[in-house]
């Protein structure tokens, strides 16, 4: 079975932590197709970094069939990684920490250029390049733990698109930033889906902030996807006042 | 001071040289994956391991490269599972071989085997060997081309393993590749600077110079100079002191550390920018 049209196609997905009898999420039915921006907004504890660990292959799901490229995820995960950019959730970095900033946004080229081979001049102007598109060449050669909150974001954010991805998954990239620095990460994320009409899936516990270029919104919770449908319509429907209970966060 | 043949002070100054090489080359990697329990228990296993060598009267090199490579072969799929809690698992394996290398110790055969599983306790730089000397060389330039090779991918692992993952690369092969070398340079450095200090020797010199630097590149570069200059110059005070070589390397490696603490840059960095905006 081989799905060519759509970016990504799961079917009755259900993924289960090792050691867990409950699935995190299960029966997951999602059609992304090419160019899509969607958000996925969900209380914590949905499943929504599951969801997206699932898609890039670093969860294995066991229950139903997915796909990315056309590609079945377990068959081919190694392939399919090298075409995703994925921005992690923000984590604590030490101040110490001995890696400058232009290192590790090559490191996102690492899988792409592939194993004993160096990295070469294109690759280079690949990192300078997006550093630039982030707004962060002046930081090339500084220490990464010396960055703000949001600085460290543009950076993982710049270390995905080195990569040249087709498809971008961002784990709450707007968490632990201030208003600014969200509002800036915002703008950039829609500049870049503007651009390059990359398909992004972003993953948000805060109705607040779905990018202005976002059509689609999905919401998932205990697992399931409950909703999954147009921006404006999600937004106010009842079942989002009802989950979030009209603040923006589960109570 | 005592006079030595020049050929055994040759051999021991190349072989403090090679083992202050290969124990700081792999700590680079040990400190930044927070691999440190796991090392320690593999200095362990190793020196366990050169005991059971010599109680079946084998190289206690090999029983040491035997013990380490179970150990990391052991450890490796438990410390990957994030869920398990793999110090409980270290705790462990760490006394059960402590235990072992005791027994094996109590059972090794004549008084002058006895002194030999001494010198594997505390290290001796005399009783390297031409083929100890080959033998770390040509670990010190595998770990050379291992790092020159997979450079990127080391970098991108230990800047965040997750995050290497998700680019394509596979971190397994290089988290086991890791822990078979520290295993490898610890049995080999174990008859110099004996086993229960040795893995001070892989953790000192990486932790000094992270004091001093921001770019990785330094550190694999700094590291094993700072591991070099420790193994030397403690095997010089172990030569006027009459003290252990493995005690003396350590003390100095400890008093590298120390300075460092103080005048690291990093650490004032802080005061700086504050005179500067106070300016």
């Amino acid at each position: 079975m081989k799905k060519d049209s759509n970016v990504i196609e799961l079917v009755n997905i259900g993924t289960v932590y090792e050691g867990e009898r409950l699935p995190v999420i299960y029966d997951v039915n999602l059609t992304v197709k090419l160019g899509e921006f969607i958000s996925i907004i969900g209380p914590n504890g949905a499943g929504k970094t599951t969801l997206l660990e699932t898609i890039n292959g670093l969860l294995s799901y066991d229950k139903g069939q997915g796909f990315v490229f056309g590609r079945e995820i377990k068959k081919h995960k190694s392939e399919i990684r090298r075409e995703i950019g994925y921005v992690i959730q923000n984590f604590e970095m030490d101040p110490l920490a001995p890696f400058l900033c232009k290192d590790i946004v090559m490191s996102g080229r690492t899988g792409k250029i592939g194993t004993f081979r160096f990295a070469k001049k294109s690759d280079w102007d690949k990192v300078w390049y997006s550093m630039g598109l982030v707004g962060m060449i002046d930081f090339a050669k500084r220490p990464i733990g010396k960055l703000s909150g949001g600085e460290f974001q543009k950076i993982l954010l710049s270390r995905a698109l080195a990569q040249n991805p087709k498809l971008l998954l961002l784990d709450e990239p707007f968490s632990n930033l201030d208003y600014a620095s969200r509002k800036q990460v915002e703008t950039l994320l829609n500049r870049i889906h503007e651009k390059y009409n990359i398909t992004i899936l972003l993953v948000s516990h805060d109705l607040s902030f779905v990018p202005s270029r976002c059509k689609r919104v999905i919401v998932l919770d205990h697992g399931k996807i409950v909703m999954d449908g147009g921006r404006e319509k999600i937004l106010k429907s009842d079942i989002i006042n009802s989950i979030f209970n009209g603040k923006g966060e589960k109570t | 001071m005592i006079d030595f043949p020049s050929t055994l002070l040759i051999t021991s100054i190349l072989g403090a040289l090679f083992a202050g090489f290969a124990c700081s080359t792999t700590g680079a990697f040990v400190v930044r994956m927070n691999l440190a329990s796991i090392g320690y228990l593999m200095s362990h296993a190793a020196f366990a391991g050169a005991a059971f060598g010599l109680m079946i009267s084998i190289d206690p090199v090999l029983g040491a490269i035997i013990f380490s490579f179970g150990i990391a072969l052991i450890l490796g799929p438990l410390a990957e599972k994030a869920r398990l809690e793999s110090n409980i698992v270290i705790g462990f394996l760490f006394s059960f071989m402590i235990a072992l290398a005791f027994i094996f110790l109590n059972f090794i055969p004549g008084n002058a085997a006895s002194a030999r599983a001494l010198r594997i306790l505390w290290g001796s730089i005399f009783s390297v060997s031409t083929n100890d000397l080959v033998m770390l060389s040509i670990f010190s330039f595998i770990i050379v081309i291992f790092v020159v090779i997979f450079y990127k991918e080391l970098i991108a692992i230990m800047f965040n393993r997750k995050l290497a993952e998700s680019s394509g690369i596979n971190t397994r092969l290089y988290y086991f590749a890791i822990l078979f070398l520290t295993g490898i340079a610890v049995s080999l450095s174990i008859r110099i600077v004996g086993g229960l200090l040795v893995f001070a020797l892989i953790i000192n010199p990486t932790s000094t110079a992270y004091q001093f630097f921001y770019d990785f590149k330094k550190i694999f570069i700094f590291s094993p100079i700072i591991g070099i200059i420790s193994c030397l110059v403690g095997f010089w005070l172990s030569l006027i002191s009459d003290f252990p070589i493995g005690a003396s390397i350590v003390l100095i490696s400890a008093i590298f550390f120390t300075i460092a603490i103080i005048f690291s840059p990093k650490r004032k960095r802080g005061k700086l920018k504050i005179h500067q905006k106070a300016s």
